[in-house]
């Protein structure tokens, strides 16, 4: 891992950034007449305040955690995976119809529809990896338009295929087929524990492995990569797949755990959700579970705030907004030469004055 | 002939190097005034410093005998000046017409008067013989007619004196011989031209009069006919055989390498490889003598299966190479020590340690269960042990590897590439850029190598490395071998004359 001024400004530039923003929410709260203090400890207790509460919030976290665990790990490996949303939706798709068309139930139909849905979004993330690798195409446009296929193609599955009645949604999931509680009262489910596990599980890959060790290489520098003999293209794709099977898991936990229907709105915004976490999360997987908290606490506590303070919730939005622009402009300064320069004449001062004392 | 162009002790210094120093030279209306000189010789800066991109540190510039400053690229304009460079500065996705057009100062306001732009253009073109299409796009037209629209370009917009930067690099013969004619043409009409080149054969063919450039300074203008090739040679090579450092080795029969008439992009007289045979054998070094951009890196990139050549088979250590993948090649003992440190050599924002071990995380040595789990102690140990022995002077080897001087970036290349046990070493320009501390160390350690056994090839666009270091030296000229030298005693007036082409 990368010590010196480089990590030291990935911890800096983020808690700075959700700092200033919280500043510039509670400026806008008292410009609509709310007490700050009072809406922000509102917003803390809604997300926080009691056990149902920290269950929503976890929810809520759960397929951020997927997309943006998504996102982190194709550009881990240098490309832009911005498809993460339709790989989800494609996961949910494979997930309701293996639980509602095979017949099977209970565990092994939550295992099998989980399986499903990481193949089907894997696949759907392998379509614009081979069309990088070998035909050289903008992986970002490819996996943007996929994932306007992958919601019009939920559109056909919940209005026509597997439509319930007359509303256009699909039939729920059975309830033995769903996702159980990890904790009576707890509204969250075994779908944020794999998120997590699945979290520490691509840190361990990603920095303790020799495979994401070469992943990370071809990320950075994909010629010298190439020179010293790993298979470029190969890292490209198989990043690009499983990129898609995160998210495409992501979408069968969340249509087991949470939404248990297809209906229209679902997943909408996760993909581009996921992309500014990972990049908040300095696209180390298990801060961006950190960041994923902080946002789905953010949007759990916003309904709280409003009831109790009738700040609007999307004074919650522009928090979060402030938080991504925030982000990115400050790590863009820290790549400033004239910051870089900076830094390095206070670490020459400081060296002069530990050798003279 | 009246003088157009006067430049009077002119310097330029960056930092403490002379890039220019005290240069003098005129040009005459109507002559065709060849710059010669190797690479780093000077041309280049002297040449910015005619178009206004650099400040020149000392001296003076005289225009038809009038002292000017030219301070910006559109005020050499103004002032009549045209440059072609050798890569050309057309838009792509433009037509013809509209890349002449393109940046004119008298199209003011909103519109510009096509009809009349278009008209001027057609006679200028006839005037000198062009046949250009102006409603082509760029990319639809050849390197040749392309050239052709930079040199328009220049004259549309007033060129009295027109500098042309290695013109015929990227052209066939047939259109080499077209861009003379139109260079006679421009001559006839009395417009100067500054022609840059490294091929004696050309420049021999076209100068009147020929100034070369040597280590920044100004080593002789001569007249058409006053020197031959020979002469031109050695003035702009100027070595005396200094002795070497190194004993030169006879290598003893076994090959590492062998390249059996081998081609890549054979009718590119630039960058690419023409039926090219040659031969490494155990424990010698083989020097590519040349001009950069004669196939040295694509030469380097077969022997290391980064490119796979279009024709001729290559052997390793008498097995016939069938796959070109550099995988397979560092398998088979090939260690490469690329020409572009940090784009091929380095992953710059990994640290030293990382990069020292680059290819071997899979090894016993540094992981568990081929590379499940990464021993971090092994390798920080190992790391450190290098960074001793290979004398990689740094704060921490878990420092980025781009915080390092390119002296020490080169140590941590080389401690990877030595330490894989290589039979086969492919070094480019190893020593570009590196302080006398550093190069000593890394030739030191390619004569080690090769005193090991190892085959080292050696390019180098710096010809006293060639001198010092090769046992064998071998010229490339536009892709092709012109000759194969002994390292002991070379004989550096043959040498130079290959290198330029002869």
């Amino acid at each position: 891992m990368k010590k010196g001024n480089g990590s030291l400004a990935g911890v800096i530039v983020p808690v700075l950034s959700i700092l200033l923003a919280l500043l510039i929410g509670a400026v806008i709260m008292a410009c609509l007449g709310a007490n700050p203090a009072t809406a922000m400890k509102s917003l803390v207790v809604g997300a926080f305040g009691s056990k149902p509460n920290i269950g929503t919030t976890l929810t809520k976290a759960t397929p951020l955690i997927f997309t943006s665990l998504c996102a982190c790990f194709a550009y881990k490996c240098g490309v832009f995976n911005l498809g993460g949303e339709g790989q989800f939706i494609i996961g949910s798709i494979a997930a309701i119809y293996v639980t509602l068309t095979t017949g099977i139930t209970g565990v092994p139909a939550m295992i099998l529809a989980l399986i499903a849905g990481a193949v089907a979004g894997g696949f759907w993330g392998f379509i614009p990896g081979i069309l990088k690798i070998t035909r050289g195409q903008n992986e970002m446009i490819i996996s943007i338009m996929f994932n306007y296929i992958a919601t019009l193609l939920m559109g056909v599955v919940y209005t026509n295929w597997l439509r319930e009645g007359s509303v256009p949604q699909t039939q729920a999931v059975p309830k033995e087929s769903q996702l159980p509680r990890v904790i009576t009262g707890m509204r969250f489910t075994w779908g944020f524990v794999i998120a997590v596990i699945l979290g520490i599980v691509l840190y361990y890959f990603l920095y303790r492995t020799s495979g994401g060790f070469k992943l990370r290489a071809v990320g950075i520098n994909p010629t010298a990569a190439r020179f010293n003999g790993f298979p470029v293209r190969r890292y490209i794709l198989a990043s690009f797949i499983v990129s898609g099977a995160i998210a495409g898991l992501g979408g069968s936990a969340e249509l087991l755990g949470t939404q248990f229907r297809l209906i229209n709105g679902f997943a909408s915004g996760y993909g581009f959700d996921g992309v500014a976490m990972a990049l908040i999360g300095q696209l180390n997987p298990i801060a961006t579970i950190f960041v994923a908290l902080f946002f789905a606490a953010l949007r759990a506590g916003a309904t709280t705030m409003q009831a109790a303070t009738g700040v609007p919730t999307s004074v919650s939005d522009i928090i979060q907004a402030l938080v991504i622009v925030f982000t990115v402009a400050g790590m863009a300064l820290t790549k400033l030469p004239e910051f870089t320069a900076f830094l390095q004449r206070r670490a020459h001062r400081r060296e002069k004055e530990v050798n003279n004392a | 002939m009246s003088e157009l162009l006067r430049i009077e002790h002119i310097s330029k210094r960056f930092g403490d190097f002379y890039a220019n120093r005290d240069i003098g030279l005129t040009i005459e209306s109507g002559e065709i005034h060849t710059l010669l000189g190797e690479n780093g010789a000077g041309k280049s800066t002297l040449m910015n410093i005619l178009i206004g991109l650099y400040q020149p540190t000392e001296g003076k510039i005289f225009l038809r005998g009038k002292e000017v400053r030219i301070e910006s690229p559109s005020q050499a304009v103004n002032l009549g000046i045209g440059m072609v460079h050798q890569h050309f500065m057309l838009v792509d996705a433009m037509t013809v017409f509209e890349n002449i057009i393109l940046g004119d100062r008298r199209a003011k306001g909103l519109f510009v008067d096509r009809d009349a732009r278009r008209k001027e253009i057609e006679d200028l073109a006839g005037r000198y013989g062009f046949n250009v299409q102006l409603d082509r796009l760029i990319t639809e037209i050849s390197v040749g007619e392309q050239q052709r629209v930079e040199i328009l370009k220049a004259l549309y917009r007033g060129a009295e004196l027109l500098i042309l930067d290695e013109p015929t690099a990227a052209l066939t013969d047939i259109e080499v011989e077209g861009l003379f004619e139109v260079m006679e043409k421009l001559k006839a009409e009395g417009k100067s031209i500054i022609f840059i080149s490294h091929k004696m054969r050309e420049v021999l063919h076209i100068s009147d009069r020929i100034t070369i450039l040597r280590a920044g300074e100004n080593v002789g203008t001569v007249e058409r006919g006053e020197l031959d090739g020979q002469g031109l040679a050695n003035l702009m090579i100027g070595r005396e055989l200094s002795e070497s450092h190194y004993e030169k080795h006879e290598p003893d029969g076994r090959t590492v390498a062998v390249m059996d008439h081998i081609s890549y992009h054979k009718d590119s007289k630039h960058n690419g490889l023409n039926d090219v045979t040659m031969k490494i054998h155990a424990g010698e070094i083989v020097g590519i003598a040349g001009v950069d951009g004669n196939g040295q890196t694509q030469l380097a990139q077969i022997l290391t299966g980064v490119i796979a050549p279009e024709e001729g088979s290559l052997s390793l250590k008498d097995s016939r190479v069938s796959a070109f993948d550099p995988l397979e090649f560092i398998r088979s003992g090939t260690a490469h020590v690329p020409e572009d440190r940090n784009l091929q050599g380095l992953v710059s924002d990994m640290s030293i340690a990382d990069n020292l071990v680059l290819k071997r995380t899979e090894t016993e040595q540094f992981s568990r269960g081929h590379g499940l789990l990464l021993k971090r102690k092994a390798i920080s140990s190992y790391a450190a042990d290098m960074a001793e022995k290979y004398d990689i002077r740094c704060r921490s080897i878990e420092q980025d590897v781009r915080s390092l001087s390119g002296g020490n970036q080169q140590k941590v290349i080389l401690a990877r590439e030595m330490e894989s046990g290589p039979d086969l070493l492919v070094v480019a320009h190893p020593t570009r850029g590196l302080d006398i501390g550093a190069t000593r160390f890394v030739r030191d350690q390619m004569v080690a190598a090769r005193d090991r056994g190892v085959g080292v090839l050696l390019i180098s666009a710096d010809f006293d490395e060639i001198l010092e270091m090769s046992d064998r030296i071998l010229v490339l000229f536009e892709g092709q071998i012109m000759g194969e030298y002994s390292g002991k005693n070379p004989p550096i007036d043959e040498i130079s004359m290959a290198m330029t082409g002869k």
